[in-house]
């Protein structure tokens, strides 16, 4: 789809402000909003507002706040748990929070066009460079001072700093990316979950030898490949190299790359064959059966496996592959909340998105849904997690440092139409990885400048 | 012909038939089975597109368009048929020329115009163009206008002269013998190109995503996407809520088939 660049996006912080806030309904709401601060402002100084009672972000008062979200209505529970906390919030400060409900693949598509036009207060996105790009051009305000947020701790904090130093997104939740597997089929068989490379090896001879594939792969979805990139990146050369590669500080035709590939053909006879056909749903499809052995994947795998499968599910991180670099990165997604430039309200979108980063806000939307996330707070309850859930916070808190993602790591349209393609040449043709590194570097080059 | 058709319809049908079977089933037998029968996929389509509010707002905007673009291009039509002046050709022209434009093009001047137009309140919540309905059906309407032009124009110089010289005879004003000799004449066009602009307008996707960001007032071509998660799609549901949004479709053209078809012979045999 034809979409504005976003460099594009820049303009917008030109138009004169009249034109922003024309209209006599802004001004009604500008008046009704001097009401609702009257109200909440005295139930806070009453002392009602113990979470987040640091200090910090004093400025901000609650207000009614205008609420986009990246789930649409009855889209199940990631939904649920996002009308819970506006819900919650609404309840809790008396205020109004409007929610508006824009399914997760649209939202995302049309972001440029929803920053530049009508904007809400407060709104759902990734952290990291898709959120650093926003920053730099001004679209979202600058919310440094709701920081520092009690119980989220400083890897979240980096992946909420954009390149001035300064906060623009607090995270809610996330989830890991590891390698999953079927507990049944390993006891069955008696194998352990690998611990290195060479454990990890034998393995997957041994799967070959009972004719299962050992890693079930798919490349249909264009983004699905990056998460083996990725690990295999981050264990290779490590999480620095990862973050200067993305933002364009190191070569993509380094020896260092052009390792990462080397390796990652090593392993692709341990693949599923003919993954370009293939969607990850699929893919979790022939693990859950038994076709294949193990699945590098994001968390959300559970959805794509039948319910008796859900609960057989366990996973390890990838093994260390260079013992100088060990094996203590990996991928884990941040979503969260940002404040949009063209607010009508910037006090009570910060004072609504302070809340929203709190154990409370969490609570409430695990509360409330039939499936809950990986709340970002640590002091948030983990009574409703389910066994992965518990495990993917052990791992997450064991790391020391947390990617974004490829494709949330870097410039949007790198990653979209240059790294996705690139990764599928690579699928087709092993063999040409210094045409494919080569290209990729040319490209990058020419969008980061 | 037989074979071209099966061709062309097997997508279609494959759609059909899995629409109405569980993803589960789908999902541990392959596509390729034959099982699994449910009406679910339908029932939960509906709901969980919210496809009752989103057939409503595809209503809202498509009627309106459809009838707004008629009503202008008939005038402008009449007018290029039945005067001869110095810029009927220069006109038809530029029409013609808006038409083969590419709404791609035009994304971003239309986006930031459409964001520095003021409405008032009550037509649009967020004070401006931009979601609201008027824009959608400003802009489907500009841009179907030049092929209603062209379409209309050529089918108004087929009636016979001598009709117009009898009625300027009687007396009959311009307006007139527009709206009482010409528009019953070209029903038979008008019901055409009706049955096109009502497929074309309902099915219009491109504009909706850019210039609506709210989510309640997507019309049910975007809303189709509330079908599908982040990550996981259920392929069989997508499937049904497809034939939902099709079917209006469907029974606007089956019911004025006879129209149409009768519409676009009759142009084509009147020299």
């Amino acid at each position: 789809m034809a979409r504005p660049d976003p460099r594009e996006s820049r303009f917008s912080s030109t138009l004169p402000a009249s034109v922003n806030g024309f209209g006599r309904r802004s001004l009604l709401r500008g008046a009704l909003g001097v009401g609702a601060l009257g109200a909440t402002g005295m139930l806070s100084a009453c002392g009602d507002d113990s979470t987040s009672g640091s200090g910090s972000g004093a400025s901000a008062k609650a207000g009614n706040v205008k609420f986009g979200i990246n789930e649409a209505k009855g889209s199940g529970p990631a939904n649920e748990r996002l009308q819970a906390m506006a819900d919650a919030y609404a309840k809790k400060a008396g205020v109004t929070v409007s929610v508006n409900a824009v399914d997760h693949n649209t939202f995302q598509e049309s972001i440029t066009t929803y920053l530049q036009g009508s904007p809400d207060d407060v709104f759902t996105w990734f952290a990291g460079y898709r959120m650093a790009q926003f920053a730099e051009g001004g679209q979202i305000a600058d919310i440094s001072d709701v920081w520092p947020l009690d119980g989220i701790g400083d890897a979240f904090k980096k992946a909420s700093t954009a390149a001035d130093g300064k906060q623009y997104f607090v995270p809610v939740s996330y989830y890991p990316w590891a390698v999953f597997h079927r507990k049944s089929v390993f006891e069955k068989n008696g194998w352990t979950q690998p611990k290195t490379m060479d454990d990890l090896t034998a393995l997957m001879k041994e799967m070959q030898g009972k004719k299962m594939t050992p890693f079930a792969f798919a490349a249909k979805d264009a983004w699905a490949p990056m998460g083996t990139f990725d690990i295999l990146n981050m264990r290779l050369n490590g999480y620095d190299f990862h973050m200067a590669l993305t933002k364009g500080e190191k070569a993509w035709d380094s020896p260092e790359v052009k390792n990462v590939f080397a390796t990652w053909k090593t392993l692709l006879p341990y693949h599923q064959e003919n993954s370009l056909g293939r969607t990850w749903q699929e893919a979790a499809t022939s693990m859950a059966k038994g076709d294949c052995g193990m699945y590098l994947l994001g968390t959300f795998v559970v959805d794509g496996v039948p319910k008796e499968a859900q609960e057989d599910l366990d996973f390890f991180t990838f093994p260390e592959l260079d013992a100088s670099i060990g094996s203590d990165a990996l991928d884990a997604p941040i979503d969260g909340f940002c404040v949009a430039s063209g607010a009508q309200d910037e006090e009570a979108g910060k004072a609504y998105i302070k809340w929203l980063a709190s154990a409370e806000a969490a609570d409430a939307a695990n509360n409330a849904a039939s499936a809950p996330f990986i709340a970002a707070n640590t002091a948030a309850s983990t009574a409703k997690y389910g066994e992965l859930q518990k495990k993917s916070v052990e791992v997450v808190q064991n790391a020391k440092s947390i990617a974004q993602f490829l494709d949330r790591d870097t410039n949007a349209d790198l990653a979209n139409t240059v790294i996705t393609a690139s990764l599928q040449d690579f699928i087709k043709k092993p063999d040409d990885i210094d045409g494919i590194t080569a290209s990729i570097q040319q490209q990058a080059k020419s969008i980061l400048g | 012909m037989a074979v071209l058709a099966v061709i062309w319809l097997f997508p279609l049908l494959w759609a059909l038939y899995n629409s109405f079977r569980e993803y589960s089933y789908t999902q541990t037998n392959g596509y390729l089975s034959f099982g699994g029968w449910t009406l679910d996929n339908y029932t939960e389509a509906w709901n969980r597109g919210n496809f009752g509010l989103h057939l409503k707002n595809s209503l809202l905007i498509t009627i309106p368009a459809v009838a707004l673009t008629l009503f202008l291009s008939s005038l402008v039509a009449f007018v290029l048929a039945r005067f001869s002046y110095r810029f009927n050709l220069t006109l038809l022209g530029v029409f013609l020329a808006a038409n083969l434009l590419p709404p791609q093009a035009l994304l971003i001047p239309v986006f930031r115009m459409f964001k520095e137009i003021p409405l008032p309140a009550f037509m649009s919540e967020t004070g401006t163009m931009l979601n609201s309905f008027w824009a959608l059906i400003l802009v489907n309407t500009a841009f179907q206008l030049g092929f209603c032009t062209f379409v209309l124009s050529n089918y108004m110089k087929t009636l016979p002269h001598e009709i117009y010289e009898s009625a300027e005879l009687d007396g009959a004003s311009v307006w007139r013998q527009y709206w009482q000799l010409t528009m019953p004449l070209v029903r038979p066009a008008l019901a055409a190109l009706a049955t096109l602009q009502v497929t074309w307008i309902y099915n219009e996707f491109f504009w909706a995503t850019v210039l609506i960001s709210r989510g309640d007032k997507y019309p049910v071509t975007s809303a189709l996407n509330n079908l599908r998660g982040q990550f996981f799609s259920d392929t069989n549901l997508v499937a049904a809520g497809s034939i939902i949004v099709a079917l209006p479709v469907l029974v606007v053209f089956f019911a004025l088939q006879k129209q149409f078809v009768s519409g676009l012979t009759l142009g084509s045999t009147k020299g």
